[in-house]
């Protein structure tokens, strides 16, 4: 289960229900951080006061991993930003402390901002690298300039006041961290149940998915990154206030290997796991450096950075779910085994409990990390027998009600046109000079032979891919070569001859990501808990078209556990809980049985009838033709008929292109390459 | 004028240094898709050791070549046990993975040798002067080397079948098993050329730079910044980056104040990133718009 997931299976509205977990977690954490300064010793209250101040750095790492699927090496950085810009602002410019605070906070903030926004355009590698090599931009700038101290750095601020009380003591301290990493933990489980946060889980599945459902990724992880740098710039502050010199050894690297560890060892991503991983990397650290130099005498220095390497690699190897994955795979196992006691005890009990591993707190690293093994997944009611049943009797019964369709063109005036659409590889023309237009309200068949460049037309429409030239006009603007978020919001939607479902969450979390650009929430709502509303009224509306389509009783199952055909249908149906103008359907049909081919076609008529645009590239030669209002061929790249299916059957060059001697004989050679495919 | 040379000639040397490192990097890049944060610290840990081992008493030949056989086979050895290990190697771990390499290798290196940095010999050789620039022998031995050890990395790659076969499993795992070569293999040859370059990497610039248990990171990272410049796949456009680099960092340190020239890497790098993400290599059928 991930971020998606969790939210959708959460059917029920309701405060408490929804956030009960969350509650009960910080309750308890709270209940800790109360009684820790009464009991615990000197050196164990220093510790315990640097895992709070370092939970805040973890908590945006593990954000920035869990949602971005970015990781920065430079968390210390943002650190010292945070850390020096408070510290300068105390002491040079004599401001009051909450106004320091904020202006290190922003700093941080900014720093992430200029160094986001080139990096986050890119994948893989380039954002981490960048990040640390701005680690030692930071420690050099703070070590040569003067106005940061040089090599002293910064001290002689007072200590924090709260309602006149000095805060001068570790127990204090501490206290007055706690509230701050409380609030900032509810804010960041806040987030990853948010529509912004299912959003960036449903990109670690598939980028290409989401981004055709809306998502602007990239606005996203560009403000995941900037918050996950505040709260390292918040941790800064409080470090500032805690040592009281702020010097350049706060943004060396091994600080933010710390902080890297600390979300490694609590769970990539999992924003309870940082809390504990702070904890853990403190009480290892000071172990270490007390250890290390008995066993090696003479030995100074980092040496707590021997055992940081052993635990990450280790971790990595053997728990690359962290301390998250143990929680998880214990928690299964006892549910698994209450269950069957209950059972047991009560053989003639009504239900088993369903879902009850979710109590809500939960969120789970993504698939950027490959999955967790423990994971356990809240469904196991549906047997194989239900997943076997027939799609259900007469074809007008099985479309009981329709989505809501998007009229924005009168019918017969074009929705979409295309100009000269080209694209090159190399010395290779994949799509040659095509044009075409569609007129709003018809169905569009877009037929041609294996490699005729159908799906490199669709791509190029849908922005997936850049076009060579040539020009992709949707509801009078171009959109050619941007991201496929810029159709979609605009009412272009989607769906896959590959199928790119969201495997990590079930098929309603899928449907409901189809509303996403129909949703307003966005990452600040979605922290302060301001949304629920308007995610149960778009569950609610992904409910209703999967009961529309016969899907409903699957709704609570992993999407990746469908049968493929089944797949396809909750495509459509998460491209039509978009509510689009414009529907793109690559191969709709392949892999669907006879009856659900004509369930869809049937769908697909009514859907245009309600007003609906509908473009589909389909293999199916016979079905095009029962079913499109026009249909163009594609051979080699190039358009060599378009027009009313009778007329392109009669097209010598279509009949050429596949290869018979005439129409029926190539429709019959289609059908049998079809049948053994 | 003089001083202009002068800097030159000791950035290229420099830069050379970085163009061995970004030789490793490109090496395991192409093979397994992972930017070995470690790579710089097979650098540190060759000089480190041969150091130890000219203080031993050996000869300087014997213990660089000890050293450099010794680096090669750990980074064999973290490949097997450490890399290959992995089924999933998604970017996100294979940075987490390498950064615990690295900063494993790193905590070694400061139990064994201390905090202190510690310089290798000079290489044998007279010093140069060429009207007023005078270039130490010991720079002349960093350019050989990449000269050398490059260039034969270079050929390696260009004109063996072995190399090319192994350039081919990067992109084509299927059809280079056909040509005999498992990605197991070559993946074990892509670490074994990444240590054996950072280690000579190491050897050679000891004696100038000094050997330093933290000092891999910041040069794994140029030598990173230079393999962006070739887009990370391309030898040739690396080494022209990180020699330029070098000549960069010479002329910051020489010009403006030699405390910033470790940041001149990370400036080009976001410049690089964001006017060409696809690095300085020239690509023959470049899309024309």
């Amino acid at each position: 289960m991930s971020y998606l997931n969790k939210a959708a299976t959460r059917s029920k509205s309701g405060f408490w229900p929804n956030n009960r977990g969350t509650i009960i977690g910080v309750a308890v954490l709270a209940v800790i951080i109360l009684i820790v300064p009464f009991t615990a010793n000197s050196s164990m209250m220093n510790i315990a006061v640097f895992s709070l101040i370092f939970a805040l750095p973890a908590i945006g790492l593990s954000l920035l991993m869990g949602l971005a699927g970015q990781v920065s090496l430079g968390q210390a950085a943002f650190f010292a930003i945070g850390a020096y810009t408070h510290a300068i602002l105390l002491q040079k410019f004599e401001m009051p402390g909450p106004v320091a605070a904020v202006g290190g906070v922003v700093a941080a903030m900014l720093a992430a901002l200029l160094v986001g926004l080139p990096m986050l355009r890119l994948r893989g590698h380039y954002l981490a690298l960048a990040t640390l090599g701005l680690g030692f931009i930071v420690m050099i700038a703070v070590r040569e300039w003067e106005f940061t101290g040089r090599t002293t750095g910064i001290y002689g601020y007072g200590r924090p006041e709260v309602f006149g009380i000095p805060i001068d003591n570790n127990g204090l301290f501490f206290w007055f961290v706690a509230p701050f990493v409380l609030i900032g933990l509810v804010l960041a489980l806040n987030l990853t149940r948010s529509r912004a946060g299912r959003a960036l889980s449903a990109v670690n599945d598939s980028e290409l998915a989401a981004e055709s459902l809306g998502v602007n990724t990239y606005a996203l992880r560009v403000k995941v990154f900037t918050l996950s740098a505040g709260f390292a710039g918040l941790g800064g502050v409080f470090y500032a206030y805690q040592v009281q010199i702020v010097s350049p050894q706060v943004a060396e690297f091994h600080v933010s290997v710390e902080i890297l560890l600390m979300v490694v060892i609590g769970g990539l991503g999992s924003v309870w796991g940082a809390i504990a991983g702070a904890f853990i990397v403190e009480l290892l650290s000071e172990g270490l450096r007390d250890l290390i130099p008995a066993i090696i005498p003479g030995a100074t220095g980092e040496v707590q950075l021997i055992g940081y390497g052993l635990v990450l690699i280790l971790v990595i190897l053997l728990l690359p779910g962290g301390l998250y994955q143990v929680v998880l795979t214990a928690r299964a196992a006892i549910v698994r085994a209450w269950r069957r006691r209950s059972e047991s005890a009560d053989a003639s009990a009504a239900a088993p409990p369903d879902g009850t591993a979710d109590t809500g707190a939960g969120e789970v690293p993504t698939r950027a990390f490959g999955g967790l093994p423990g994971e356990a997944r809240g469904d196991g009611g549906l047997g194989s027998d239900a997943l076997g049943g027939g799609v259900g009797g007469g074809v007008e019964g099985a479309v009981p009600a329709l989505p809501a369709v998007a009229t924005p063109v009168a019918a017969g005036e074009p929705i979409l046109e295309v100009r000269g659409l080209t694209k090159r590889y190399g010395g290779v023309v994949a799509v040659d000079d095509v044009s075409f237009a569609v007129p709003a309200g018809r169905i569009m068949g877009l037929i041609g032979p294996n490699g005729a460049g159908k799906t490199t037309c669709f791509n190029m429409i849908t922005g997936a891919i850049a076009p060579t030239t040539g020009t992709v006009t949707f509801l009078g603007e171009e959109i050619q070569g941007r991201k496929p978020h810029v159709g979609a919001e605009r009412g272009l939607t989607r769906t896959f001859q590959n199928l790119q479902v969201f495997s990590s969450t079930d098929v309603v979390g899928n449907v409901y990501m189809g509303r996403y650009r129909k949703g307003r929430a966005g990452i600040l709502r979605g922290m302060l808990g301001l949304q629920g509303r308007e995610q149960y009224r778009h569950e609610a509306i992904a409910r209703d078209i999967l009961d529309s389509m016969r899907l409903g009783e699957f709704a609570e199952l992993a999407a990746g556990d469908l049968p493929f055909g089944r797949q396809r249908m909750m495509e459509v149906c998460r491209a039509l809980a978009a509510e689009p103008a414009l529907l793109l359907l690559d191969e709709p049909m392949a892999g669907l049985s006879g009856q659900e081919r004509e369930m869809l076609a049937a769908l697909l008529r009514r859907l245009r009838d309600a007003g609906l645009t509908i473009v589909l590239v389909e293999h199916d030669v016979a079905q095009v033709m029962a079913l499109a209002d026009s249909v163009a061929v594609l051979d080699d790249g190039v358009l060599i008929a378009h027009g009313d299916p009778e007329t392109v059957r009669n097209d010598p060059a279509v009949i050429v292109a596949y290869l018979g001697t005439d129409a029926e004989e190539a429709e019959a050679e289609l059908k049998e390459l079809e049948e053994q495919a | 004028m003089i001083d202009f040379l002068q800097l030159t000639a000791a950035g290229l040397s420099q830069g050379s240094v970085y163009a061995l490192l970004a030789v490793g990097l490109i090496a395991t890049y192409t093979v397994r898709h992972v930017v070995n944060i470690a790579q710089g610290d097979y650098a540190t840990l060759a000089g480190l050791g041969s150091i130890s081992l000219v203080t031993a008493g050996l000869p300087l030949p014997v213990a660089i070549l000890i050293a450099l056989v010794s680096v090669t086979l750990a980074s064999v050895l973290i490949e097997r046990l450490v890399i290959s290990r992995v089924k999933n190697l998604t970017t996100l771990v294979s940075i987490i993975l390498t950064l615990g390499v690295s900063t494993l290798l790193q905590a070694i290196m400061l139990l064994i040798w201390g905090a202190e940095g510690r310089r290798l010999p000079a290489f044998p050789g007279s010093d140069l002067n060429l009207g007023g620039v005078s270039i130490r022998s010991q720079e002349l031995w960093m350019l050989g080397a990449l000269v050398v050890v490059g260039g034969g990395v270079l050929l390696f790659y260009e004109k063996t079948r072995w190399g090319k076969a192994l350039r081919a499993s990067a992109e084509q795992p299927v059809a280079a098993r056909i040509v005999g070569i498992s990605p197991a293999v070559a993946s074990v040859i892509a670490f074994a050329i990444a240590g054996f370059v950072g280690a000579a990497a190491g050897v050679v610039s000891s004696p100038i730079y000094l050997s330093i248990w933290s000092g891999g990171l910041l040069l794994g990272l140029k030598g990173f910044v230079a393999a962006v410049l070739g887009g990370l796949v391309s030898f040739r456009a690396a080494i022209v980056g990180a020699l330029l680099l070098g000549i960069i960092e010479s002329y910051v340190a020489g010009y403006v104040a030699s405390g910033w020239k470790d940041a001149v890497a990370f400036f080009i790098l976001i410049i690089v990133l964001i006017i060409r993400p696809a690095g300085l290599v020239l690509r023959p059928n470049a899309v024309r718009v």
